[in-house]
């Protein structure tokens, strides 16, 4: 993902070598919905399989992950819930994106329902999301209007599944980025999953990839012309003497985050949050961020302003 | 500082305050407030003659105290503010509200959120009939907002009713949601007769302890507890209506009717008597 630049100056943050870089990430369009079930398991898989292949637009509809799970007593229907961030480039592909995988992913979950969790959007940046899947109830499909939110009812085999009308949009941020090297894979997997923990403990924030964690860190391009994205060949250490590489002499293995948010200021503090938990862990000997130069992104996340 | 109405008036025919909302006050002088013409039976009478009037409506807040009872169409067509009433009501309260709160810390009258549009009406006490009913002659009663009823209600609640959502924490009487059009009725207590009769659309929640006796134009569908009926509930419990908790965990028995009409409505009662 990085076009590092040439000289890169390193800050420290504790033992740990700092590149005084910074990640760029871009505006996106972002929706959360609340799926609720009879359980919290049945919620987790509900949504587990709705962010399913959405790692990255590059190649998928939308970027999408679990941000958190909600209490019961916090919920619109009293059950169990999970939040999920979903995050693509137009409202309409958004809308477009959420309809199939809800109606995929979620109306054929035992037990669920699926709820909007982002208010005060004005009525044009809506999307819309039961009444687009309504019609799987072939007529028999029924709606309860609470106020300024419809709830639509779908006839299922153990039931009914709700699934509110309008969906709520802002636009959020993509692309928040750690790259994090260790002395081995295992201590630079450590530390990137202690960064991942630490990061999901924050709102707001979403971490598409699996685990919250990206091996195949890329690049813009390649040398076949129809790639739009490729190896990041800088920080693969099965290169280093092939390329001109970024690694430090003792780093074995790197592993990015990547995140989006609903906000800068979320994705900030979960890339501060990350970058304090990688740097506490043994062996790892750096951090950095992915970046093009400033020309992808307006929004740059300083390393050194996350100190 | 709101608005503040004191009624001392003594007369035994209906006095009549249409008109007379945050709405229309917000921008008026007391003085201007003062002349506010109202009806006692069919003469008009400056709002003085009766109301003693104090505080400013700038914020759009109304405070009404005293016997209200013989006083009819408190903020009827509200559209934003808030109203609280301390003491009962006449008719017509908050009828073809819009927007806005009315609380009325006491008794209503009938026909309270007749043909409400939206805003909430919430009445602290109970209520007499027609609550958020059409009038005679027009083709639907309440179309948006919610009405919640502490106490009992009389009959007809929700009668023609298109949308929104009437609570009634007590008892209601016959016909609750009469040729109800769609939209929500829950009532905590028990109900009188024909409950959802000629019912289009909608849901009527009968939760009581004694269990109905259902018309025949009812049909039996599963027992069940639908998603959106916690949602109701929860809607309902969030404005402070009390009722059953372990309504929060039933399943409910749904009846689907009324087949002399369209057949979409949908009665919800409890699976069996519980003891209260």
């Amino acid at each position: 993902m990085a076009d590092p630049s040439p000289t890169p100056q390193t800050l420290k943050l504790g033992r740990v070598a700092v590149v005084d870089t910074f990640a760029e990430a871009f505006p996106i369009k972002a929706a959360r919905l609340i799926i609720t079930a009879d359980s919290q398991q049945w919620a987790d898989t509900a949504a587990t399989v709705l962010c399913g292949n959405a790692t990255s637009v590059i190649a998928c509809d939308i970027e999408a992950a679990i941000e958190r799970k909600i209490p019961a007593n916090e919920t619109p229907d009293g059950r169990p819930g999970t939040a999920v961030l979903a995050f693509a480039f137009t409202v309409d592909g958004l809308a477009k994106a959420l309809q199939n995988r809800v109606g995929q992913c979620v109306l054929t979950c035992p037990t669920t329902a699926c709820y909007n969790g982002l208010f005060d959007c004005p009525k044009e940046k809506q999307i819309r999301i039961g009444g687009g899947i309504r019609y799987f109830g072939d007529g028999f499909q029924r709606s309860k209007k609470l106020g300024d939110r419809r709830y639509w009812r779908i006839p299922v085999m153990d039931g009914e599944f709700t699934c509110e009308d309008y969906f709520g949009t802002v636009t959020g941020v993509a692309g928040g980025n750690l790259l994090i090297g260790g002395t081995s894979g295992t201590a630079a997997l450590r530390a990137t999953e202690a960064a991942v923990a630490a990061m999901r403990s924050c709102r707001d924030v979403a971490l598409p990839f699996p685990g919250g964690i990206v091996r195949s860190g890329s690049k813009v391009g390649s040398k076949y012309p129809k790639l739009k994205a490729s190896t990041n060949d800088a920080y693969c250490p099965t290169l280093r003497g092939d390329v001109a590489t970024e690694l430090p002499k003792d780093c074995r293995a790197v592993y990015e985050i990547v995140l989006d948010g609903l906000s800068f200021d979320a994705v900030q503090q979960a890339m501060r949050a990350g970058l304090h938990a990688a740097a506490a862990q043994p062996n790892v000997v750096m951090i950095t961020a992915g970046n093009y130069g400033g020309r992808l992104g307006k929004h740059h996340f300083h390393l050194r302003d996350l100190l | 500082m709101p608005l503040k109405l004191s009624y001392f008036g003594d007369t035994s025919v209906p006095v009549e305050v249409e008109g007379l909302t945050p709405d229309w006050a917000c921008d008026k002088s007391p003085a201007e407030i003062e002349r506010f013409e109202i009806f006692e039976g069919n003469r008009k009478r400056p709002l003085a003659e009766m109301f003693r009037v104090s505080g400013s409506a700038t914020d759009r807040c109304f405070e009404w105290e005293g016997n209200l009872a013989g006083v009819h169409w408190i903020g009827a067509g509200m559209q934003t503010g808030e109203m609280h009433v301390h003491g009962p009501v006449g008719r017509h309260v908050g009828s073809g509200l819009r927007g806005g709160a009315i609380q009325i810390h006491g008794d209503a009258g009938d026909w309270a959120g007749a043909e409400l549009h939206g805003g909430l009406l919430h009445i602290h006490g109970s209520a007499a009939q027609m609550v958020g009913a059409a009038y005679r002659g027009a083709p639907k009663g309440m179309t948006g907002g919610m009405i919640l009823v502490d106490g009992d209600a009389g009959d007809e609640v929700g009668a023609a009713m298109r949308r929104g959502l009437i609570a009634v924490g007590g008892s209601a009487g016959d016909l609750v949601g009469f040729n109800m059009i769609a939209g929500t009725v829950l009532v905590f207590g028990d109900c009188g007769i024909r409950a959802g009769a000629n019912m289009r659309r909608g849901t009527v929640g009968l939760f009581g302890a004694a269990r109905p006796t259902l018309l025949p134009t009812f049909r039996f569908a599963t027992t069940i507890r639908p998603h959106v009926v916690n949602v109701l509930l929860r809607t309902v419990a969030a404005q402070g209506v009390k009722f059953d908790q372990r309504l929060l965990e039933e399943e409910f028995d749904i009846y689907h009717g009324d087949a002399v009409s369209v057949g979409r409505g949908e009665l919800l009662l409890r699976q069996v008597e519980v003891a209260v």
